[in-house]
């Protein structure tokens, strides 16, 4: 029994000894992910999480991040924010203050951006959001920058797309006006639309509430409409509902999407009334090509999937992470220096190479970049059909 | 005989811990803990190098059992050393004197006495809480919760309804609170130009809070009326149903942001603005529950009729308690837009609820040390097990219901929360010779 205090000293000193920070030479570089692994989108949190994984390895595999001649080795810091903000702001002090993280990528949706874009530009740490289209997230906040385009610019895209496709003058527009992307998106879509073919002649536009399932009401108000398409920003499982309950209504004309239909789970849930669709987005998978095809091909051999934009974005927002830690020259080991550092560093970044197309960051940290419109095809592949650029 | 001998020692060691401690006053803890405090402060950076941890854990070394178990041993000592040591010496020596001074403070009135511990109190959280921002936050996120759970426990715990509105009250309090100040403090794109000079902000803000706080009893008014004849699972359904009138309001308000809500608060709840106001919220809604008022939310939650037999005016108590405890889930709403600075539609919805009904039922029903237990600890939990992700969502649950079946009304349920009983002195001359 006497033995027993002795022998947890022994325990505490070994334990001590082996702990893995009391023998590591090089600091290493930090990398903080903020992604949605449970709550309401965890597929969201699991693209991240995974073209995350696929990037550390390339990086670990090269020896780490080269940086002024020494090579760096890289650690994630993956924290989860539950989709939820508060959550994202707490996930974001934690790695700023206590992980140390040199750069943080994430969060990926807007709720979660914009309040957690506020404590990485108060604690002066660079955030890439990959996926947030608000424009909140990076307004007057210089260490905040994002890898999509944004809604401002995507309304617009669809707007000119269908005018010129189809060459048709009255649209009709149906949103989740519960969700910010949606309403956000329907707003630019409609002023965009009125603007080419004169006001009015967006001649239909019903609203819902996340989590409905039946949309007969709205879409036979549309039906009744003089609209030629029908323009909905919708995720990718609402959109499953809307198209085959237009077509059992007797729509037959041609339904638009958005980026937000870009998941491999589409096709699945939708069937064949999609086939044929159109919708904008930030990269084909289909037809693909270079490193694009390259990335697709892996991350399918590895997941078991097509990556969706998430994936994709995430992917890139790292990629432009490496660049611009790289492009600092030195790091000092002060973080505070090195993150102002790497966030000058990322604010240069010109013509960046992206797997969703070529990026320059304007003041506001936000990219310069071309749209894709794909086109869903019989087999349920995402085509290229045309790119928009700005 | 031998073994008698090493048997006694060991069955006298509770006691003779009892005797060490049982009459160290909640003064002597309070400077223990100030001097563990204190001594985080000097020396817990190069301390932790020592153990082997890059920083000072952050939460007791709770997350790192999570996330890098090998560090633990280390994270254990760490908190040994560092904050039991100090605060089990420092209360151990000062009993004494800890108990003269307690006395008398006692002799300058209960509600000094009271103030002085409160204001210890706030010294210590304070710079343990300066160590990290990290800290600073789940502090003042925790503090909030309290103010929360105490709130509910009102209705849930006192007057035994089972409300759900509770988050929309808090919603009500937060856009008050942010469109009072977004308005006159803030150029910002929602509400324009701001209206009065900047540096009044801070001074103005508890009228904001103030607001909010009365908006929120405003909506609890409105749905009071309509639910004075229903109890039980109908007011639920009443009160569920307010929660889903205020999230579709909010969220069809464009001038309010809609959806995507409204951000750019300004930055006035700092730790001691959240302090102040969770102490002032406990202080009144503890004063309340022992108050006539409060005894005849017990007497209508046993037996309605016979409250009313007894010249309870029930109608009456449930109006008020209701927006009373409206009025302080506000206050909490906008204290909550002010820490976050940024609010939308969706941080009130039934996911709010269920946390903070956990909170209310984990810690204990009928009661204010319950509810600080019950939000205390469920933040702490909740940030400690971050690193399991989805396991964080198997565990917490479970050990609710393990509560649940263990003890059906919470930890602490039906505690009296006494602050001048917890300042008193314990040694035996200051309490007449009693044991």
């Amino acid at each position: 029994m006497r033995k027993i205090p002795y022998l947890l000293v022994a325990a505490l000193v070994a334990g001590m000894i082996c702990s893995p920070l009391a023998w590591s030479k090089t600091r290493p570089i930090k990398v903080g992910i903020n992604a949605p692994i449970t709550g309401d989108n965890p597929k969201v949190g699991e693209g991240t999480k995974f073209a995350a994984e696929m990037w550390l390895e390339d990086v670990m595999a090269a020896g780490g991040i080269m940086v002024g001649g020494v090579r760096y080795p890289v650690q994630l810091v993956i924290e989860d924010n539950e989709y939820k903000p508060e959550s994202a702001v707490k996930a974001t002090t934690k790695m700023v203050i206590e992980d140390e993280v040199l750069v943080l990528v994430g969060p990926q949706a807007s709720s979660q951006a914009v309040p957690a874009g506020g404590v990485a530009d108060s604690y002066a740490t660079p955030m890439i959001s990959p996926w947030s289209t608000n424009p909140n997230t990076t307004k007057d906040r210089p260490y905040v920058f994002r890898g999509c385009f944004l809604d401002p610019f995507q309304g617009p895209v669809v707007a000119n797309f269908i005018k010129g496709e189809f060459g048709f003058t009255r649209a009709a527009v149906l949103y989740d006006v519960a969700a910010d992307y949606s309403k956000g998106l329907a707003e630019e879509f409609k002023k965009a639309w009125e603007k080419i073919n004169g006001p009015g002649s967006v001649v239909a536009y019903e609203s819902f509430t996340t989590k409905d399932t039946d949309f007969s009401s709205q879409l036979t108000k549309i039906k009744n409409s003089t609209a030629e398409v029908i323009f909905t920003p919708q995720y990718y499982s609402e959109v499953a509902l809307i198209v085959p309950q237009a077509r059992d209504l007797g729509w037959s004309k041609p339904i638009v999407g958005s980026d937000s239909w870009g998941s491999a789970d589409l096709v699945k849930l939708c069937g064949p009334a999609c086939s044929g669709l159109f919708f904008s987005t930030h990269y084909a998978a289909a037809g693909a090509a270079g490193a694009t095809k390259e990335f697709i091909d892996r991350y399918q051999a590895k997941f078991g999937y097509v990556p969706d934009d998430v994936g994709a974005l995430t992917w890139d927002s790292l990629r432009i992470v490496q660049k611009a830690i790289e492009n600092t020259g030195k790091l000092s080991g002060k973080i505070e220096q090195d993150r102002k550092a790497v966030r000058d560093a990322m604010a240069k970044i010109k013509e960046f190479e992206g797997i969703t197309g070529k990026m320059t960051f304007t003041e506001d940290g936000d990219p310069i970049k071309c749209a894709v419109v794909v086109r869903i095809t019989e087999s349920g592949e995402f085509a290229f059909h045309k790119s928009v650029c700005p | 005989m031998q073994t008698v001998s090493q048997i006694i020692p060991a069955a006298d060691k509770p006691r003779r811990v009892a005797r060490v401690f049982g009459h160290t006053p909640f003064l002597a803890w309070l400077l223990g803990a100030a001097a563990a405090v204190l001594l985080e402060h000097l020396l817990g950076e190069t301390f932790a190098g020592l153990v082997g941890l890059s920083k000072v854990p952050v939460l007791f070394g709770l997350m790192i059992l999570m996330s890098k178990p090998l560090l633990f041993p280390g994270a254990l000592l760490y908190v040994a050393v560092i904050y039991l040591l100090p605060l089990l010496c420092v209360a151990g020596l000062l009993t004494r004197p800890a108990n003269l001074v307690a006395a008398a403070l006692l002799r300058f009135g209960p509600a000094f006495a009271v103030i002085v511990h409160l204001a210890l109190f706030y010294g210590v959280l304070h710079f343990w809480a300066d160590i990290s921002g990290y800290r600073e936050l789940t502090v003042k996120f925790t503090l909030i919760a309290v103010l929360l759970t105490l709130s509910l426990n009102l209705i849930n715990g006192y007057m035994g309804e089972f409300s759900c509105s509770h988050p929309g009250f808090m919603a009500l309090g937060a856009y008050g609170a942010s469109t009072f100040t977004l308005t006159l403090f803030v150029n910002n794109p929602l509400f324009g130009k701001a209206l009065l000079p900047g540096f009044l902000g801070p001074w103005l803000f508890p009228l904001g809070l103030v607001f909010g706080g009365l908006l929120a009893s405003l909506g609890a008014l409105l749905i009071a009326i309509p639910s004075f004849k229903t109890r039980g699972d109908y007011l639920a359904i009443i009160s569920l149903a307010f929660l889903f009138i205020v999230k579709s309001l909010l969220e069809n308000l464009p001038f309010l942001g809609g959806p995507r809500g409204m951000g750019g608060q300004p930055d006035y709840a700092g730790l001691p603005v959240v302090f102040a106001w969770t102490a002032m919220g406990v202080w009144i809604m503890n004063n309340y529950v022992r108050s006539t008022l409060g005894k005849s939310l017990n007497a209508i939650r046993d037996d309605e009729a016979a409250a009313e037999a007894m010249s309870v005016d029930t109608r009456h108590t449930k109006m008020t308690a209701f927006m009373f405890a409206a009025f302080w889930a506000g206050v909490a709403g906008g204290l909550f837009a002010h820490v976050m600075r940024f609010i939308n539609p969706a941080t009130f919805g039934v996911q709010r609820l269920a946390e903070m009904l956990a909170m209310v039922y984990f810690g204990g029903l009928n009661s204010v040390y319950g509810s600080i237990v019950g939000a205390v600890s469920l933040n702490l939990l909740g940030e400690a097990l971050r690193p399991l992700e989805l396991f964080k969502w198997i565990f917490i649950p479970l050990l609710l219901i393990l509560v649940m079946i263990f003890r059906p009304t919470g930890l602490l349920a039906f505690r009296e929360f006494d602050a001048v009983r917890l300042v008193r002195p314990l040694d035996r001359d200051s309490q007449g010779g009693a044991p």
